[in-house]
C-alpha cells in the first residue's frame, strides 16, 4: 500500500516537474548561455566567454549612425551593441562591462560634428565604433585624429577609406561596385551602368568607370537622388543605357533596392540586361521577395555568405541576433555591426592596465591578422598606416530559392586605384594579415 | 521597324519613349480615377477631401501587412484596402459631414486635412519610412505582361487605365439616369432647397462618402503597386496629382478630370528621359492644372470696382 502510495507521488511528481523543468530550461536559453565557452577553431565566444554577467564600471563605446528616408545606417551600430551586450553577459572586459551610446545623425555635418564632440568630450568615450554615414568621415576626421581616436566602423565615402581616421570591416561601395564590375566583365557585359544615391556617386561610382575603361566597354554612372520617388522611369533609364546586354549596377540599401527591382519586373527588363550589386542586397529577405532574379544577380558580398555553416563567427552573430536583436534579420549591415563590435572587444581585451582612449585606440591601431571566417582574408589596422583599406578581397552571391548562393569565390578587388595597389603592397610588407 | 524609322522627339528616340507612354498612362489612370472620386465628394458634399492619398496609403499598408503577416488569402487582403477606404470616408462623412456642411469650403477641406494628418502620424507610427526594408506590395496582375506596340505592358497597368475610363463613364451614366444619382445633382446645386424638397441629403451625402471612399481604396491599392513603394509619405502626396486632374476639370466634368489625370501622369513620365528637364517633372500638376485653368478661364470677364471716398 505504501509503495503504490510512493509510487503515485513519484510519478506525480515527474508529471509536474519535468514540464516545470522544460519550461525552466527553455526559459533560460536551453543550455550554455550565448557566447560562452571556450574559444576555438570551431566555436567562437564574445569576449572572455564565461557565461557571468559583468558588474565593474562600465567602459564607454560611442557610435555615430545615419538615418535618412530611403538609408537606415543604424541596424550597424545596434548589432555592434547586441555583439556588447553579449560580450557583458559573458564577464565584458575583464569584469567591466561595455556601455555603448549611439547617436542617429540625419546627414547633417553640423550635427555630424557636434555628436563626435559628444562623444568625445560630454560622454568621455574611450573609443568610437560602428559609425556609418554617408559623409561622417569627412566630417569628422580631423577631430578623430586630433584626438587620437582610430574609429572602427563600416564605410561609405573616401575620408573612411582614405585617412587614418577609420578602419573599416567592410570595403565600402567603390570597392564593392568595382567587384560587381569585375563579375559582370567576367560574364560578357558589353556596357557597365552604375547608379549610386547621388550624394556619393561621384566616389562609389568612379572605380566602375575605370573597370569598363579596361576592359573596353562603355561605362557610365547615374547617381540617383534619395528617396527614389520614381523607381519605373529610373530602372527604365538604366536598362536603355546599358542596351540589350549590357550591365546594370546598383549600389542601394534595402530601403530603396526594392522598388528598383520591383519596377524591372513590371516593365518585364529582369532579361533585358546582367544585373550586378554592391554588398547592403545579399539577404533573404531580398532573395525572398525577388524570386524572378534567381541565377541572375551579380552581387558583390564583401563577406561571407549569411551561413551557420560559414563558420564559428557567423554561427554566432545569427545566435547574437536571435537573442539580443531578434527584429533585425540576418543581412550585410548585422555582420559589419558584429565584426565591429568584435574587433573593438578584442583591442579592449588587448589593453594593459587602465582602459583610456589613449590605450584603446593604442590597442585598435595595434591589431593584424584578425581572423574572422566572415572575411575572405584576415582584418588588421596596422600601425602609422595613413590609411586603411583591410577588406580587399571578397565574393559574388546570387539568389535562388529564397537564399543567397555562393557564385564565384573569393577574388581579390581590381587595383583600379593607386590606393589598393599600395594597400596590398603593406599588407606584404608588414604581414599585416596571414 | 522603329530603328529603321529612327523616329527621334526631341532628341530621345521613340522606342525609347513608349515604355515611358506605357507608365504613364497607367500612373494618369490612377491619378484620374482618384479624380474623379474628388469630383464627385466634391459635387455631393461640397468637401474636397485632401485626405484622400492618406486613406488610400493606410489601406495599402493594411494589406501589405495582411499579406505579409497573417495568412489571410490575397484577394481578401486586397479587398480589406477597398472596404478600409470606403468605411474610414464614411465614418468621417456621417460623423462630421453634418458638422461641416454649413461651413465655408474652405473649412470642410481643413477638417479633412486633420484627417490626413491624423492618419500621417499613424502611419509614421506603425510603419515608418526608412526601416530596414522597403515594403512593397505587388498585384499579382503586374506577373502578368504583354508586348504592345514594341512596349512591355502588364495587367496592373491595363487595368488602372480601364477602371479610370470605366469608373468615368459608370460614374457619368448613375448621376445621369438614377435616383441617387439625380439627387446628388440637385445637392451639388442647392443643399438647403434639395433637403426642402425632401430628398434625405444626409443619406445621399454618405453615399457619396462611400463611394469616394472606395475609389480610394482602389487607387491606393494600385498607386501602391504602380509607384512601387509602399511609403506612406509618397502616397499620400500623390493626392496633389490627382487634385490637379480634378482642378483641370474644374471640379466639375468628370471627363475632363479623366483627361486631366491622363495628361499629368503621361507628361510626368515620358520627360524622365530628356535630362535637362526630368528633374523638373514633379511640377507637372502644379503647371498643367495652372495652365488649364488660365485657357479655360480665358473668356471669364474680370470686374474691378473701385468705391470712391
Amino acid at each position: 500500500m505504501r509503495s503504490k502510495k510512493l509510487g503515485i507521488v513519484l510519478i506525480s511528481s515527474l508529471l509536474i516537474g519535468l514540464p516545470a523543468a522544460a519550461w525552466a530550461a527553455n526559459k533560460s536559453g536551453a543550455g550554455a548561455p550565448v557566447g560562452s565557452g571556450k574559444a576555438s577553431a570551431t566555436k567562437s565566444v564574445c569576449g572572455l566567454g564565461t557565461g557571468k554577467k559583468a558588474t565593474g564600471a562600465p567602459i564607454k563605446i560611442g557610435g555615430i549612425a545615419m538615418l535618412i528616408p530611403g538609408v537606415d545606417f543604424t541596424t550597424i551600430g545596434k548589432v555592434a551593441d547586441a555583439y556588447f551586450k553579449c560580450v557583458n553577459d559573458n564577464g565584458g572586459i575583464n569584469g567591466r562591462p561595455i556601455k555603448y551610446i549611439l547617436y542617429n545623425e540625419q546627414l547633417n555635418p553640423a550635427q555630424q560634428a557636434a555628436l563626435a564632440r559628444k562623444l568625445v568630450e560630454s560622454d568621455k568615450v574611450v573609443g568610437i565604433v560602428g559609425n556609418t554615414s554617408f559623409t561622417e568621415c569627412g566630417t569628422n576626421w580631423r577631430y578623430y585624429k586630433s584626438k587620437g581616436f582610430t574609429v572602427i566602423g563600416a564605410g561609405v565615402q573616401a575620408e573612411c577609406f582614405g585617412t587614418p581616421s577609420f578602419v573599416e570591416s567592410n570595403m565600402g561601395p567603390r570597392y564593392s561596385n568595382i567587384g560587381a564590375a569585375q563579375a559582370l566583365v567576367r560574364a560578357g557585359a558589353k556596357s557597365l551602368i552604375v547608379a549610386s544615391p547621388d550624394t556619393i556617386a561621384a566616389y562609389a561610382d568612379g572605380g566602375v568607370l575605370k573597370v569598363a575603361e579596361r576592359a573596353g566597354i562603355p561605362g557610365k554612372s547615374f547617381p540617383t537622388p534619395l528617396p527614389i520617388t520614381d523607381a519605373n522611369s529610373t530602372i527604365l533609364k538604366l536598362v536603355q543605357a546599358a542596351g540589350p546586354g549590357g550591365g546594370v549596377i546598383l549600389d542601394f540599401t534595402p530601403d530603396s533596392a526594392p522598388p528598383l527591382l520591383k519596377a524591372a519586373i513590371a516593365q518585364g527588363l529582369v532579361d533585358k540586361v546582367l544585373w550586378g550589386s554592391s554588398t547592403p542586397i545579399a539577404n533573404e529577405f531580398m532573395a525572398g521577395q525577388f524570386p524572378e532574379f534567381d541565377g541572375k544577380m551579380f552581387i558583390n558580398q564583401e563577406f561571407g555568405l549569411l551561413d551557420a555553416s560559414q563558420g564559428p563567427d557567423t554561427r554566432l552573430m545569427l545566435e547574437i541576433l536571435k537573442k539580443y536583436a531578434p527584429t533585425i534579420s540576418p543581412q550585410a549591415f548585422a555582420q559589419m555591426g558584429f565584426m565591429d563590435g568584435m574587433f573593438a572587444t578584442t583591442a579592449l581585451l588587448k589593453v594593459k592596465g587602465a582602459v583610456t582612449a589613449k590605450s584603446y585606440n593604442n590597442a585598435v591601431r595595434s591589431l593584424k591578422s584578425v581572423k574572422t571566417d566572415m572575411l575572405c582574408k584576415p582584418w588588421y589596422v596596422g600601425n602609422a598606416l595613413p590609411y586603411h583599406i583591410p577588406n580587399n578581397t571578397d565574393i559574388t552571391v546570387d539568389y535562388k530559392n529564397g537564399k543567397v548562393v555562393l557564385k564565384e569565390k573569393c577574388f581579390d578587388i581590381a587595383a583600379v586605384d593607386p590606393e589598393l595597389a599600395q594597400t596590398r603592397a603593406w599588407e606584404k610588407k608588414y604581414k599585416l594579415n596571414r | 521597324m522603329d530603328s529603321v524609322i529612327g523616329l527621334s522627339v526631341f532628341g530621345v528616340d521613340w522606342t525609347f519613349l513608349k515604355p515611358y507612354i506605357v507608365l504613364g498612362l497607367a500612373l494618369g489612370g490612377a491619378y484620374a480615377l482618384s479624380g474623379v472620386g474628388l469630383v464627385v465628394l466634391y459635387q455631393t458634399t461640397g468637401v474636397l477631401n485632401i485626405a484622400f492619398g492618406a486613406v488610400g496609403a493606410a489601406g495599402a499598408l493594411i494589406s501589405y501587412y495582411l499579406v505579409n503577416h497573417t495568412s489571410t488569402p490575397q484577394w481578401l487582403a486586397f479587398a480589406a484596402c477597398i472596404a478600409f477606404g470606403g468605411a474610414v470616408s464614411l465614418l468621417y462623412g456621417v460623423v462630421l459631414g453634418p458638422a461641416f456642411a454649413a461651413r465655408d469650403p474652405l473649412v470642410k477641406t481643413m477638417g479633412t486635412l486633420a484627417l490626413a494628418l491624423i492618419l500621417l502620424g499613424l502611419m509614421a507610427w506603425r510603419a515608418p519610412a526608412g526601416g530596414a526594408f522597403n515594403r512593397v506590395l505587388t498585384l499579382p496582375t503586374t506577373n502578368h505582361r504583354f508586348e504592345l506596340f514594341g512596349a512591355t505592358v502588364n495587367w496592373t497597368q491595363v487595368i488602372s487605365l480601364a477602371f479610370a475610363i470605366f469608373l468615368t463613364a459608370g460614374t457619368t451614366i448613375f448621376l445621369r439616369t438614377t435616383k441617387l444619382g439625380t439627387a446628388m445633382r440637385a445637392l451639388a446645386d442647392d443643399r438647403e432647397i434639395t433637403a426642402t424638397l425632401g430628398v434625405p441629403v444626409r443619406r445621399v451625402e454618405a453615399s457619396a462618402w462611400l463611394v469616394s471612399g472606395l475609389v480610394c481604396g482602389t487607387a491606393g491599392l494600385l498607386l501602391a503597386d504602380l509607384f512601387t513603394t509602399l511609403d506612406y509619405a509618397a502616397l499620400t502626396f500623390l493626392v496633389i496629382s490627382s487634385l490637379a486632374a480634378a482642378l483641370i476639370g474644374r471640379l466639375r466634368s468628370l471627363w475632363v478630370t479623366l483627361a486631366g489625370g491622363l495628361a499629368v501622369g503621361l507628361v510626368q513620365a515620358v520627360l524622365a528621359p530628356y535630362g535637362s528637364i526630368t528633374g523638373y517633372r514633379s511640377a507637372t500638376p502644379f503647371v498643367l492644372s495652372i495652365a488649364a485653368l488660365l485657357y479655360l478661364s480665358r473668356h471669364r470677364v474680370v470686374s474691378i470696382s473701385r468705391t470712391a471716398h
